[in-house]
């Protein structure tokens, strides 16, 4: 028989390794969102650079298919645990509001060009990735700052290459972010 | 009084076990993915699994991914009754109810 210090070092052992488990799960399936939405934020930025006049239509597209992507991913991968309908609807909210508060910063506060807004919405959307990171696991916090980090950097000294920059920058950083994902 | 799980007790198994548990019940992990969680080399994860296994506590499946062989080992029912008796056991250890 083992005393209570070995049974208690025996239960850190587990709840350790639970978490492992959690996360590793956790990273299973971001890593796949990061995939899609880099390949679409690529593509998007590819678009913008080519062909300006098309800007908007890319965007609008990538917007719809990086959200349809990630309720696909839901759907095909239910949580274990089921949370009931509130959490969809909680999910939901959060696309909601993300939009809604970035359309109110930079079209009704304020009225960015397109550099401010290649500039904007991937720091904006890298704060949610950083901000998840405190709970959720450090390669969050650094595939978020690493992006927000390269994304000033190419505003404030790429010049009328920055769609392309935020091409590789955005959308490849995230692809790459996401395979790394796999690999912890 | 119940016992400690002699089996699951060594501790790279409960670590095995404890992975496994965390799952849904069909769900498994692949052996790379095992390896990875519990630190372990490829000889000591396959030997412990083994033991595991006989013990009906484990599935292992192998299967062709592409070219590659692939590995998924899987918690039993026997397997998560087992390592719920024994970190029940643990909790009763702490307790103050055996000693």
């Amino acid at each position: 028989m083992i005393d209570s210090k070995e049974a208690s070092a025996a239960l850190a052992d587990i709840d350790d390794i639970v978490q492992r488990v959690k996360q590793s799960q956790l990273y299973e399936l971001a890593s796949l969102a990061a995939v899609w939405w880099g390949v679409v934020v690529f593509a998007a930025n590819l678009v913008t650079w080519l062909w300006p006049i098309y800007a908007v239509y890319a965007w609008v597209a990538a917007d719809a298919l990086g959200v349809g992507g990630l309720i696909a991913l839901r759907v095909l991968n239910p949580p274990h645990r089921h949370h009931g309908a509130g959490l969809d609807v909680r999910l939901l909210l959060v696309f909601v509001l993300f939009f809604a508060l970035g359309y109110l910063c930079t079209n009704v506060v304020g009225h960015f060009g397109p550099r401010q807004l290649g500039a904007f919405w991937p720091i904006y959307f890298m704060l949610f990735y950083t901000l998840a990171g405190l709970w959720f696991g450090y390669a969050f916090v650094a595939i978020g700052l690493g992006i927000s980090a390269l994304t000033l950097i190419g505003f404030f000294y790429i010049g009328e290459a920055f769609p392309l920059w935020m091409a590789f920058v955005n959308g490849g950083g995230l692809i790459l972010g996401g395979l790394w994902m796999r690999r912890i | 009084m119940a016992e400690l799980d002699d089996i699951i007790h060594q501790p790279l198994r409960l670590k095995i076990m404890a992975a496994l548990n965390a799952l849904p019940a069909t769900a498994g992990l692949e052996f790379a993915r095992l390896k990875k969680l519990t630190g372990a080399t490829d000889g000591n994860l396959g030997a412990h699994i083994e033991t595991l296994a006989k013990a009906g506590y484990v599935s292992v499946d192998k299967a062709f991914v592409g070219k590659k062989p692939q590995t998924t080992v899987t918690a039993t029912a026997a397997g998560r009754g087992a390592f719920a008796r024994h970190v029940a056991t643990l909790q009763e250890i702490i307790a103050g109810k055996q000693v």
